[in-house]
This record gives C-alpha cells, structure tokens and sequence, in this order.
C-alpha cells in the first residue's frame, strides 16, 4: 500500500511536468488570442495562418527548423549549467564568441570545405567554453555571483563583435564582415532552409540527454545541482563539476554560434545573435531542465516565429505577438511548476491519487 | 586634461549615477525583505516604455515617471506573487520577469507606432537650479543644478539610510530579510512587508527605467537599459548593502559610463566600442576583487512558508 501510493505520487509529479507547460502555453495562447481581439483582428484567422506559416509546407517547415537550431543550443547551454545548479546567463556571450572566432578562421585559412567547417565548429565551440570559464572560475575561487558576471561578458562579446564587423573585419562601406566562402557553408538538406546544424543540434541534445541521466559523472553533476552541501558531504569534487558544467554549457553556446554563422547567416552583423541568450534560457526553463524537452520546446517556439511572419502578412498582427507569447508561457510556467510544489498542492495530489488507487 | 573636461566628467557621473542608484535601491528594499530579485532589467525596461510614452502624449516628464513606477509596481506584483505565495524561485522568477517585460515593451512600442520607424522624441526634463547651494563655487554648478529627479535619488538615499539604521519600522524591514520566522514570532507581519518590499522595489525600478526616457536620452529603443538592471545588483553587492555603500559604487559606475563617453569623443582610431566596454568590464573586475565576503540579509533567496513554523 505504501509503495503504491508513493508511485502514485510520482506518477502524478511526472504528469504535472508535462501539465503544466502544456497549460501554460494554452493560457498564453488565450491571452495572445485576447490582445489580437483587442487589436481589432480575428484571432482564429490569425491561428490559421501562424500554423500554415510554421508546418504549412516542407519549405516552411525547414525555416522553421532552421530558426529551432541556435535557440536549441543556447537552450541546451542554459539547461546543462542549471543542472548543476549555477546560472549561466551567459549563454549570448559564448555564442557570439564562437561565431566571432568561427568567422575568422573561416575567412582567413587557406583551405575550404569540410576541414575548414570541422576547424571551424571545433575552435567556435573552444572559444565559447573559454569565455564561459571567466564566470566559472571567478565563481569558484572567488565565490562571485556568476549570473552578473556572465551577463556583463553578453555585452562584452556584443561590443567585441562591433569591433570585428565595423573595424577590424570591415567589408568596404557596410558594416559587416565578408561572408564565408560558398565550399565552407553548411549545405541545406533535402532542399529545404535547414542545414547540418539542426542535426548536430539534436544529436549535442541525445548525448547531453545520454550523459546527465544515464552516466555516473552525469548523476554526480545532478546532484551537486540538487544539493550543493549533500554533494559536498558525500565527497564530490564540487567545484570541479560546476567549472565543468560552465566549459561544456559554454562549448554547446559557442558550437551553436559557429553552427549558425556557417549555415545561416554566414557573416558577422549588427544584430546578429541578438536575444538568443535570453531566449536559451527560457527554453530550458519551459524545457525543465529536460535536454530533449529543451529541444522541443525549442521548435515550438521557431515555429511561433516562422508562423508569425506570415501571419502578420496575412492578417496584420504584428510578429512580436509570438514574443508576447513565449514571454507568457514563461511566466506562466515557473509560476505553476513552483505551485504544484507547494506542500498544499501535494498533499491534495497524493489524497486523489492513494483514493483512486484504494 | 583641463577644468572643463573634469567638471563636465563629473557632471556626467552624477547624472548616469541616477538610474543606477534607483535600480539599486529597489534592489536593497527587496533584499532586505528578502527578496533578491534579478528581474530590475525587465522592470527597468518597461518603466522606460512606459515613461516615454506618458511623457510624449502628455509632454510632461514628471508624469512619465510617476506612470514608470506605476508600471513598474503592477509588473513586480507578478514577481511578488509567485515568489512569496507559491514560493517560486526567486532567481528563476526574476529572469522570468526579465524575459517577460521587455517584450511586452517592445510589443507596446510596436503597436502604438506601428512599423514607421520615424524616430519619436520627447522633450527632456529641464534642470532646476538650488538657489544659494548651486552659487558655491566648484561643486556648487555640478551638484546643484540638476534635474530633480537627481535630488530625489539622493534624498531617497539619505532617507533610506536613516530607515534601516535608526527607525524601529526599518530595524523590523530588516529583520524579515534576517530572519523571517524570529520576526513573525515578534508580530512582525512578514508577508506583508514582503509585499511592502516588493510594490517599492517595482516603483523604484521603474522609476530608474522612466529616467531613462525623460532625463536622459529622448526616445525609447529596446535594450536602452543596456544591463543597468545587473550593474546595479552589483552595486548592491559593491556596496555591502548599505545605502551609501549603494549610492558610491553607483557613482563608480556612472563614473566609468561617463568617461567611457569622454574618451569616445577624444580618440581617434580605437575602436569606439572598446571604450563602451569600460562599465561593464569595471563590474567584472570589481567583483572579482572583492571576492565573496557574505555581507547581505541571511535569509534573502529562501521561500518562507507560514505554516512551517
């Protein structure tokens, strides 16, 4: 009876994980639904034509995709940091320092092709975790908040960026670097807007999802993210697993910032990256801190965007209704995770259940 | 490096000080409730919306800022709610906020001038001169001849510092942050005063964002805030929680933000984005050297749950 009852509790747990996003993202909708009907526009058609946008054609589903591809690994960055219980908020950063870093190799050696995109990944991904470590070891030795940290680092790289495109790496009048050449972009597949990116985008996803829940370090990392002081007492190198969830979170940025450099926008810009920090993060949060669920929600909410566009041709609902959106679902889904926490909201859950079950 | 550029250095420390002092004092109301609240960005952002707005149909500042801190105490009410009564984390919760209000910001902005993108500006607050005060020579035309809103950052300073050390009600605010169950067994009303907490913070925030919009630059664009939110966390931390510990890291800061400016001005062939580092390094390098001494309320971060006693 006993056991029963406890599984009961977690089964309900395990539902409510996925309730609760779910019904976050159709309060948002209703809400998003109100603000059109307020703009004078009908929301039904506005619905229609946001998901014709998004899936409505191979061609549209690749945009969306594609669109899915940085927010995924900044998401992912975010999720693998939280996991072991440090923020890292840099995840724009890390980003831009990889396509920086990424841009410059790709422009600069005198070969193309797959050895100069293999070179590029790995250095873009290198250059993020450097710049990842700056928060990580200021964290560790010198116990400082690594959320300010890694936000004013954001900036940094955004400056850093401006340097390279309107000084250093100029091309001619513009403010922007040359792109890469043709032979080092990332090909689209089956003819469609998406490239290799979104695959290596996936794949960091399962083998993140592979190495926090089915490896020892992974548990180790877990744990120290669920409880520094229980990880401590048990022996855990707990230091070393934060510097190195800082390294890997900021790898999996950095990879995604040379991955969307290489496949889709091919030269440093104004602008370029802008947000996606942020949006990382809200990923992982709607995600849970699930690698795979992170992923999802991702393409969910590429979908939105990609949607959006279209609509807002269609019916003149302006595209940052989809932001208004997401924004929405966020709040709305920390605010019902940490409630169905509640002692109250348990205790209610664990009485139906156990009556079901008796 | 003449008399000029020094004064008009100073002059500019003062005035980009401001925002950051508001910013930081909405922080310390909050965290000495305990409350720490990352989300300031977010309020900071919709504050200067919204104060922009105000001020450009009404075409007076002063009601642009009261209508920032409006905003700004209706948004943290979202952040109050969750954390105090279903006990969110307040850390999440706040980067929840700071993803949540600078989008409904921009969407605002978006709505109301639709795609145009004429550029709207509004008229900045004028400077009002102390009669008496601004005639002291050298200080006198630096300090006292601002806008008002400086002199209100600076009385809210000093007001602070006497509420938290020498008034009762204040040495109660704080005990919420120390230690919330000692307090509610006192018959202090914790939730309350979280409550209390979190509407001045909001107000405070907003105000600091409105600021932004109506005494210092004369339009709105997205991410004007420019991380003013987090430098200002680390002013807190800087400043050892303590109001005029807050108030001269916020002058630091406004310093480096002010001669970043200058040196812009003054050179040739650096890169100008080298210098729009200065404030945000600084913050790095300051806390990096202070290191970890834990000098903030004890119990700031944790859920308190009434029934728990």
């Amino acid at each position: 009876m006993e056991r029963t009852k406890a599984r009961g509790g977690i089964r309900g747990t395990k539902l409510l994980n996925v309730a609760v996003p779910v019904v976050s993202v159709l309060l948002a909708f209703v809400l998003g639904c109100l603000i059109m009907v307020i703009l004078g526009k009908n929301p039904f058609e506005a619905l229609q034509y946001l998901w014709v946008g998004a899936f409505g054609s191979l061609a549209n589903l690749g945009i969306t995709l594609n669109k899915a591809t940085p927010l995924i690994f900044t998401g992912l960055c975010a999720c693998f940091a939280y996991r072991c219980g440090v923020f890292n908020l840099g995840g724009e950063g890390q980003f831009l320092m990889g396509s920086i870093v990424c841009c410059v190799i790709a422009t600069k050696v005198p070969f193309t092709g797959l050895p100069a995109i293999l070179l590029c990944l790995v250095a873009g991904a290198v250059a993020g975790g450097l710049w990842a470590l700056i928060p990580g070891l200021l964290k560790i030795f010198r116990g400082q908040n690594e959320m300010i940290i890694s936000i004013m680092l954001n900036y940094v790289a955004t400056l850093f960026m401006g340097v390279i495109y309107t000084a250093w790496m100029r091309d001619g009048s513009v403010p922007q670097t040359v792109a890469v050449p043709k032979e080092t972009q990332l090909t689209r597949l089956f003819g469609m807007r998406f490239t290799a990116a979104f695959i290596i985008a996936v794949v960091v996803g399962l083998l993140i999802y592979y190495f926090l829940f089915y490896t020892s370090k992974g548990f180790q990392l877990r744990a120290v993210g669920y409880n520094m002081t229980a990880a401590q007492f048990n022996g855990f190198a707990v230091k070393r697993y934060i510097l190195m969830s800082f390294l890997i979170s900021g790898i999996i940025a950095g990879l995604g910032g040379s991955a969307e450099l290489l496949g889709t926008q091919y030269r440093l810009i104004n602008n370029f990256g802008n947000g996606y920090g942020f949006d990382g993060v809200s990923m992982a949060l709607i995600g849970q801190l699930h690698p795979l669920a992170t992923v999802v929600v991702a393409i969910f909410f590429a979908a939105l965007r990609t949607g959006s566009t279209t609509m807002q041709a269609a019916t003149g609902v302006p595209t940052s209704v989809s932001d208004i959106i997401q924004a929405l679902v966020i709040v709305f889904a920390v605010a019902g995770l940490a409630m169905v926490k509640l002692p109250q909201f348990q205790a209610a859950i664990q009485k139906r259940t156990t009556k079901k079950e008796g | 490096m003449d008399w000029t550029f020094v004064s008009n250095l100073i002059l500019a420390s003062v005035r980009m000080a401001t925002p950051l002092i508001f910013l930081a004092l909405a922080e310390l109301y909050s965290q000495r409730a305990g409350l720490v609240h990352i989300g300031l960005e977010g309020l900071a952002s919709i504050g200067s919306l919204v104060g922009f707005l105000v001020c450009l149909i009404t075409g007076d500042p002063f009601l642009g800022v009261l209508a920032g801190a409006v905003v700004g105490i209706a948004v943290n009410m979202i952040y109050a709610f969750a954390t105090i009564h279903l006990c969110a984390e307040q850390i999440v919760y706040g980067m929840a906020i700071n993803i949540f209000a600078p989008a409904l910001a921009a969407f605002i902005y978006r709505v109301y001038f639709g795609a145009g993108s004429e550029l709207v500006q509004v008229k900045l607050m004028s400077t009002v001169a102390i009669p008496g005060l601004k005639d002291i020579p050298f200080i006198g035309p630096l300090l006292f001849d601002q806008t008002p809103m400086v002199y209100l950052a600076y009385a809210l300073v000093i007001f602070t510092a006497i509420y938290f050390n020498k008034t009762k009600s204040g040495l109660n605010y704080k005990a919420v942050g120390e230690h919330p169950k000692a307090a509610a067994t006192l018959g202090i009303p914790v939730i309350g005063i979280k409550y209390l907490a979190s509407v001045i913070c909001g107000a405070l925030a907003g105000i600091g964002g409105a600021y932004l919009t109506t005494c210092y630059s004369t339009t709105y664009v997205d991410g004007n805030v420019a991380g003013r939110g987090f430098i200002a966390l680390a002013a807190v931390i800087f400043g050892r929680w303590s109001a005029g510990g807050v108030v001269l890291a916020c002058l630091f800061f406004g310093f480096c933000d002010a001669l970043q400016i200058r040196l812009q001005v003054g050179s040739s062939g650096i890169p100008y984005q080298f210098f729009q580092m200065i404030p945000y390094v600084a913050t790095v390098v300051v806390l990096a050297l202070i290191g970890a001494k834990k000098a903030g309320p004890k119990a700031v971060g944790k859920p308190y749950r009434k029934e728990e006693r």
